[in-house]
């Protein structure tokens, strides 16, 4: 369970970070949640599919990293195998949250949370948050632009959700995987965009989707389903 | 007038009117047609602003969901605009003993029915457990005040079978900005003056006060019981069914939650009382609470006392005290038939009887679905559609009747004339009679069915008479190959309480649902 509280020198002075990553860390998960603005970086390593949130019913992108439950075929005993990890994880054991100053929605403000319950928390090792005079270090720096960036990101993503899911472009999707032991596996649950939808969008969609920035990253999600071989290829591996 | 069938004159509003429009217009209507092609389907709804509708009809059946969706209507819009909630069922109260018995009517058939009947085996452990929670999820969420599905489950998709309750208002304007924006029929407001006769009987136009004369092709008769076409036009008579079905008068009213964010129930109520029954519906914004009765059997002032002791029991007192109830008496029958020459009447034109399995709208929708998908393509062909049309809902309309008698006919009751009255064998139909007879001796199942799209499906007689202490003499031994089975329905049990468990633990409430209906919507997939 998670325990987020507000980041602040009085309290969090002492606290460091570490930044590796591994099991101990909870990066063992089956996918990270992830966003448009950095779907280029994420289809080089990574399939893209879209997920249904169980609590409002409503589509989000994320990156797979397995095939089950708690299953991360990026991780081993060095760390995090790949070129790129995925900003919602790469954020951990920060999040970006917000206090809204009255009842008005529109005027909320960012604020950095830190989860108290993370297991990359620590007093003697890892990066220090705040320096003698409690000013942020470049590290607490770093990670404010990163959730900076995520905040854009899920902002823009809500935009991106709601044109992909407007003009249908979602589309169940199931893959049935046969593994070299002989099992027979199926990836259920998961939303795909819909090539033949795409491909027959007339030019005004079209145009109305790039203005916005969603077209490249609808693309970049279809180009990310070359990575299931390669996922599937780390499992076989895995099963070694 | 032209030889071919293509303009369609529906006169009356409401529910049935605009239902009727949505569903005709949504299969024939071409927005690419041009003006100038004299075949262009075109639909007309004529509605007199002055005369307001009955609007009682609240409850819907699960084929509401494939409608609206064939219509082409979001089930978030649908659930928004037109204050509807999630009806599973009916749970019937005091209908047996006339004190503490319950039991249920839920929209899912038995576990596996389509291989096994559970019935005979229920037999052996029916002190236990009641037929509808052994065979089925549904009875035990309507106690948790549950929903069928999740905020994630795509629209009119389910975890288990549901329909609506609704706003009949809201519905009926719900549905006409769909037909006007979206399917291409116009609204005509206007009050109807005169009935214009073309030279072989046939409807050629009506005449309006501020419209003038519409003419038509076909003319759907949605005027509600004055039945202003089939009716009064055209003199087809109404065929009474109170020999059968004693229930002639009903006081509706609408009552507040006390809390707004009360639970919302999962099934229609329907309590029996000393000469009828209360019907209790729950939307999200307020209860549809009304007491249908006979009035042979019970007076006004003393069916408004039994109302107002149970808005008391269930509402309080202020409830009770602000009820502003509303009388409604009616005939319970239906025409002598539906489709006389160039007109067809659909809602209470056609007929109405008592709202015991909210069997009103279901019938709006199959007539409205059977004039869609058969719509004669001329004048000679309209005569046999009409003809199949009438037999085909005369069979329906006395299945209704069997089958809403059969819930008075299994009573214990004898603590007053109309409970007694009611089990009098002249009072029964002999279509009924007859089951009644078989059922003594062997469960109803799929060979009780006759056509395939039989409007109670055996599965429902099941629920009644086994709901209703019913017992039918089944010797498990007596097939060679009943050992086997009644293993297998063990087994079907067991997976029906598991399942039972199951989505009790993962569903959320009605009043949950309904909140994130408002706030998030559901996906289309």
């Amino acid at each position: 369970m998670s325990n987020y509280v507000i980041l602040s020198p009085a309290t969090h002075k002492n606290l460091k970070v570490i930044t590796g990553h591994g099991e101990a860390y909870g990066d063992k998960v089956r996918y990270a949640v992830t966003y448009p603005l950095e779907f280029r970086n994420i289809q080089s390593c990574y399939p893209i599919f879209f997920s249904k949130s169980s609590e409002t019913g409503e589509f989000f992108p994320i990156a797979l990293m397995g095939f089950e439950d708690g299953e991360n075929l990026f991780l081993s005993d060095s760390g995090w195998d790949a070129a790129y990890i995925p900003m919602m994880m790469e954020r951990q054991p920060f999040l970006i949250g917000y206090q809204a100053s009255s009842d008005d929605q529109q005027d909320k403000k960012p604020v950095v949370s830190i989860d108290m319950d993370s297991p990359k928390l620590s007093e003697d090792e890892g990066q220090p948050l705040f320096d003698e005079n409690d000013l942020p270090t470049d590290f607490l720096k770093s990670m404010m632009a990163k959730l900076e960036a995520l905040y854009q990101g899920h902002e823009h993503n809500k935009g991106f959700i709601s044109a992909l899911t407007e003009i249908g472009l979602l589309e169940p999707f199931t893959l049935e995987i046969t593994l070299d032991n002989g099992s027979n596996n199926q990836l259920l649950g998961f939303y795909t965009i819909n090539e033949q939808k795409l491909l027959e969008l007339d030019g005004e969609t079209l145009a109305g989707l790039n203005s916005k920035g969603y077209l490249q990253p609808i693309y970049m999600a279809v180009a990310s389903y070359a990575r299931i071989r390669a996922l599937i290829d780390k499992k076989n591996a895995s099963l070694l | 007038m032209t030889n071919s069938v293509n303009r369609i004159v529906i006169v009356g509003g409401g529910t049935a009117g605009w239902l009727s429009a949505a569903i005709i217009a949504a299969e024939h209507y071409m927005a690419d047609a041009p003006a100038s092609d004299k075949h262009r389907f075109q639909l007309y709804l004529v509605e007199s602003p002055d005369i307001p509708t009955v609007g009682v009809g609240e409850g819907t059946w699960p084929s509401m969901r494939s409608t609206l969706q064939k219509i082409g209507v979001s089930e978030t819009d649908f659930i928004r605009q037109c204050s509807a909630s999630f009806k599973q069922g009916t749970e019937f109260h005091n209908w047996t003993k006339g004190g503490d018995d319950t039991y249920t009517h839920p929209f899912t058939v038995p576990h596996k029915y389509s291989e096994t009947n559970l019935a005979p085996h229920w037999q052996t452990v029916r002190d236990q457990v009641k037929f509808a929670d052994a065979v089925c999820p549904q009875s035990r969420l309507f106690n948790n005040k549950l929903a069928p599905k999740n905020i994630a489950t795509p629209e009119y998709a389910f975890n288990v079978n549901y329909g609506y309750h609704l706003d009949a208002g809201k519905f009926a304007d719900f549905l006409r900005k769909h037909s006007v924006e979206n399917l291409g029929v116009v609204h005509i407001s206007a009050n109807m003056t005169a009935i214009n006769c073309a030279d072989n009987g046939d409807i050629q136009s009506i005449t309006t006060d501020s419209h003038g004369d519409i003419e038509g092709d076909l003319f759907i008769d949605c005027s509600g019981s004055q039945s202003l076409l089939l009716g009064k036009h055209y003199g087809i008579p109404l065929v009474s069914k109170k020999q059968y079905l004693y229930n002639d008068s009903a006081l509706a009213v609408q009552v507040p939650y006390q809390n707004t964010e009360d639970p919302i129930q999962s099934c229609t109520l329907s309590i029996a009382q000393s000469a009828g029954w209360i019907w209790d519906i729950g939307l999200p914004t307020r209860r549809g609470i009304g007491h249908v009765y006979s009035s042979a059997h019970n007076t006004e002032d003393r069916a408004t006392a039994e109302l107002l002791d149970y808005i008391v029991a269930t509402a309080g007192d202020q409830a009770a005290a602000d009820a502003c109830v509303r009388k409604i008496t009616f005939e319970p029958g239906h025409r002598e038939k539906f489709w006389h020459r160039n007109c067809v009447a659909i809602g209470m034109a056609s007929g109405f009887i008592e709202p015991l399995e909210a069997s009103a709208l279901v019938l709006v929708e199959l007539s409205a679905a059977m004039i869609a998908d058969q719509l004669p393509a001329n004048r000679q062909m309209m005569d046999i559609v009409a003809k199949r049309f009438n037999s085909k809902f005369l069979y329906r309309w006395d299945r209704i009747v069997d089958f809403l008698k059969l819930h008075y006919v299994l009573t214990q009751r004898q603590d007053s004339q109309y409970w007694i009255d009611n089990c009098h064998a002249n009072g029964i139909p002999d279509s009924l009679q007859e089951l009644l007879s078989i059922w003594q001796y062997q469960s109803p199942w799929h060979r009780d069915t006759h056509q395939i799209d039989e409007l109670f499906p055996s599965a429902s007689f099941q629920y009644v008479l086994y709901g209703m202490d019913f017992t039918t003499q089944t010797d498990t031994a007596q097939r060679r190959t009943d050992r086997e089975a009644a293993k297998i329905a063990m087994t079907l049990f067991r997976e029906n309480a598991q399942r039972t468990e199951q989505l009790i633990n993962s569903l959320p409430t009605n009043r949950e649902l309904i909140n994130k209906i408002y706030k998030y919507g559901f996906q289309k997939i």
